[in-house]
């Protein structure tokens, strides 16, 4: 046991679980240029031209009060952009904000050499809220999301804006609305940046506005659903193909019908796989790991502890741990796997995978095939104001004579 | 050191990147624009303003070639902060596994740890909120439809005597179960603060009732918690007021705690005799301890903090909880053992191997000595963890086999132990409980 494997923190390897924290503000700073970037090109080009129309249009006499217009309009224009990039220019200060926030956590680990070092337990419960704030905003617990991040002052380390804005998009997917999906799809240059990624999400949103127009319509006003099909389908018979096949074929066939081989696509399934699909274009767009890297930490954290004792039928045995020099009491503290807290959740990932026995220095067993560690027999002896000669188990409590202990060789 | 280059690279974009820089170049542009407004309505000349709205377009569209500039130069500055970054986790580039997720499916059991993770914090707000937000009559969301489920036997009871069962416990439902069980759980955590923050406040009392109430259980688990607390009271109240600012009674001070010797030391006679003796005869000193054999005894400067920790650690015991929050705990031993598994996977990928398969893991998780809880013996010889099913067995020359290796090792009813030269009969060789 006396090896210090495992207690040198390794910096940049610790780190792997945070690249996604610096991340998503980075992703959203570009975000959030490329939709200034959008607005003043737009704008600018729209008062160059205009500019340019009036003054040429001008020789030709044009009446005063027209060309006071145009100005008016390029003023208006241009103190739009203003007003615009102030707040892209607000936004860029608070995504500043975050991201300096979070090199400044990652670096201040980088003062930290042990694992044992107190300074390291404090960060490490930071990044343990940090992951919970993450978990809990991916389950749309919202509320809870936010007290904690308040209560433990880490709302620059987390993303609950990031994180509301989306599950009031999933709940709206949820309650059979598409327009607030579409209208994420549409602002500033997400289009964009979905067909660069190959995403169908659009696709399918307006493929569910078709249904549900067939749904609704298809009888008094069939007219509205071939529109629809020819605006927002038809350009993608190509990609694809078997959607748009099935879209055309929906028209023949009226919805309320169980046999029918499109009853699937009027389900309310449809409805959580457009949600699931939501959030998975949505995460992958802003680089956010696609599950919640709590569940990352844990699983793996859980068999990095277990033992094949965790779930012994025999009851929990003590914490075999070296007592804390500090501590003045013998018992240790109960394993946290062992714990009620996790033990369920626990039970099906694979224990850890240990090389060599770590056990306590100078094993002696009882008459009754308890082992324990000579100091702590001793020191359990001496607390308990037994004679000399005699040692107590630590569990059950027996008293026995020192000469009927058989020393233990582990090799 | 890579995030301390990286502080500094973001410093320099967060110093020149900036949206705002564009600014003056949009009002300039309004001002142009304003300027020649206002001399197109006061002129009655049309085509003197005429020429000017020909010449304004040049200013104009320098003025927006400039704006566009800087918000180049914006959009290059990100992208050198953008290699910045991918250059401070160089080292750490590994994907994470997230392909497959053991803990998917678990939502009801995470948020139960999560529901007792934030009560044993003593964060009583944010817990009452959760719980009522992960409820599931309460939220439509799908991920939290099955949020609380039916605890394992053996868990909380009554507040102030943790282990007795309770009767209730077994017509409780699985709707319930959380609000009973955070109830029961937060009004204990709750009286636990109460008893640490008194003894923050160099209060022993309450702590000290405590440990009178569960001296039983806290026996049985080997501890010596109240007598402790109580040797703690009786060196405060020697000290006397100067140090422990208490009223200069005969309460206080060597009076006070001989007194308090008396009343308390009785019931401890049989297992703390030499020190009830040390106690008494320190006394003798007085006032002269920091030149007598006993003044280690009477350091008391980080006597409180260590009765807190081994208090907080004998109560949450006795609620069968570990001391320190096992989701904390579990959660730093993962990151502790990410890098084991990123290495693992990459190398496995290949195979297409999943790490989950089997019911070891298949790399090991150096964690540190202090978060090894039990003892672990892997068999010399298989080379395997022992279980409930295959035990540890001790030959009489004090070796130590798996049981299974044993049986492979023998020879009809005989055996040779493979680590030393003695021979045996296997009924000779028995479990041992390490
Ligand atoms: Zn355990
Ligand atoms: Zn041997």
């Amino acid at each position: 046991m006396g090896d210090h494997v495992g207690t040198k923190l390794d910096h940049e390897n610790h780190l792997l679980l945070d690249q996604p924290l610096l991340r998503l503000p980075f992703e959203l700073l570009r975000k959030n240029f490329r939709s200034a970037h959008f607005e003043v090109e737009k704008d600018g080009t729209f008062v160059k031209n205009l500019l340019k129309e009036t003054a040429s249009a001008n020789y030709s006499q044009t009446p005063q009060e027209d060309v006071l217009k145009n100005l008016d309009t390029m003023i208006a224009r241009m103190r739009g952009v203003k007003r615009k990039l102030t707040a892209f220019a607000e936004e860029e200060d608070r995504l500043y904000h975050h991201e300096e926030a979070r090199v400044k956590h990652l670096a201040e680990l980088y003062s930290m050499y042990s694992v044992d070092d107190v300074k390291y337990e404090s960060w490490s419960r930071t990044r343990l809220d940090r992951l919970l704030v993450d978990y809990l905003l991916r389950h749309g617990y919202n509320d809870s999301a936010r007290a904690l991040a308040e209560e433990r002052g880490i709302e620059l380390l987390v993303d609950v804006d990031t994180f509301e804005q989306m599950s009031r998009i999933r709940k709206s997917l949820l309650n059979g609305s598409v327009t607030e999906a579409l209208a994420w799809c549409a602002a500033g240059d997400t289009k964009k940046e979905l067909r660069k990624m190959d995403s169908n999400l659009e696709f399918m949103l307006r493929y569910q506005q078709y249904i549900e127009i067939v749904r609704s319509k298809a009888r008094t006003k069939p007219n509205e659903a071939l529109a629809h099909a020819k605006k927002y389908l038809f350009p993608y018979r190509e990609t694809y193909p078997h959607e748009f096949r099935q879209a055309c074929g929906l028209l023949a066939i009226p919805p309320g019908d169980a046999r029918s081989v499109y009853s699937e696509l009027y389900s309310q399934a449809r409805w959580e796989m457009l949600a699931d699909l939501f959030t998975s274009t949505h995460n992958t767009l802003l680089s956010l790991p696609p599950v919640p890297l709590l569940h990352v930490a844990l699983s793996l954290g859980l068999s990095a502890l277990k033992t094949p004792a965790c779930h012994s039928i025999h009851p929990a045995s003590t914490a075999g741990a070296p007592s804390h020099s500090t501590s003045m009491l013998l018992a240790a503290s109960v394993c946290p796997i062992c714990s009620t807290e996790l033990n369920e959740l626990a039970r099906n990932v694979p224990y850890a995978n240990h090389s060599k026995s770590h056990v306590e220095p100078d094993l002696l067993m009882l008459p009754n095939g308890r082992a324990y560690g000579k100091a702590r027999l001793e020191e359990y002896a001496r607390k308990a104001g037994l004679l000399d000669g005699q040692v107590k188990d630590l569990r059950t409590g027996e008293i026995f004579s020192m000469d009927r202990l058989k020393k233990v060789y582990i090799s | 050191m890579a995030m301390l280059q990286l502080e500094n690279d973001l410093q320099k974009l967060t110093q020149t990147a900036r949206l705002s820089n564009a600014m003056e170049d949009v009002d300039q542009i309004i001002n142009l624009l304003t300027m020649i407004r206002e001399k197109y309505a006061a002129e009655n000349n049309p085509h003197e303003t005429n020429l000017e709205l020909t010449m304004l377009q040049n200013p104009i569209k320098v003025r927006l070639d400039e704006l566009n500039k800087k918000l180049r130069s914006v959009h290059k500055a990100q992208n050198d902060f953008s290699k910045s970054l991918k250059t401070a986790f160089g080292k750490a580039n590994g994907t994470l596994p997230t392909d497959h997720d053991p803990m998917e499916s678990q939502t009801a059991l995470i948020n139960r740890a999560i529901a007792m993770h934030l009560l044993r914090e003593g964060e009583f707000g944010v817990a009452s909120t959760f719980i009522s937000e992960a409820q599931p009559q309460n939220d439509s969301s799908r991920e939290s439809s099955h949020s609380f489920t039916q605890p394992s036997p053996g868990t909380m009871d009554s507040e102030t005597s943790p282990r007795s069962p309770t009767p209730a416990d077994t017509i409780i439902t699985d709707a319930d179960w959380s609000a009973f069980q955070s109830q029961t759980l937060q009004s204990s955590f709750a009286s636990m603060y109460s008893i640490l923050s008194h003894l923050r406040s160099h209060n022993l009392h309450p702590a000290i009732e405590w440990a009178r109430r569960n001296c039983t259980e806290l026996e049985a688990r080997g501890s010596n918690l109240e007598f402790e607390l109580c040797k703690l009271q009786f060196v405060w109240l020697f000290k006397g007021p100067v140090v422990n600012g208490l009223p200069d009674t005969p309460e206080n001070g060597v009076s006070g705690a001989l007194q308090y010797a008396r009343q308390n030391f009785g019931r401890f006679q049989s297992r703390h005799l030499r020190e009830i003796q040390q106690l008494s005869c320190a006394m003798v000193y007085s006032p002269n301890l920091g030149s007598s054999p006993y003044r280690s005894i009477f350091d008391i400067s980080l006597a409180f903090d260590e009765v807190a920790s081994s208090f907080t650690r004998e109560f949450c015991s006795l609620l069968g909880l570990s001391a320190e929050s096992p989701l904390y705990v579990a959660a730093t031993a993962g990151a502790l053992a990410l890098p084991q598994l990123v290495k693992y996977t990459s190398k496995m990928k290949a195979k297409g191997t999943e790490w989950t398969t089997t019911n070891e893991l298949a790399f090991e998780t150096p964690l540190p000595p202090s978060m090894l809880y039990h003892p672990i013996f892997v068999c010399p010889v298989s080379k395997e963890k022992t279980t409930d099913a295959n035990p540890p067995m001790i030959l009489p020359c004090g070796h130590v086999l798996a049981r299974e290796s044993l049986q492979r090792l023998a020879k009809g009813s005989r055996y040779k132990c493979p680590y030393c030269p003695t021979e045996g009969v296997i009924k000779d060789a028995r479990e041992i409980i390490l």
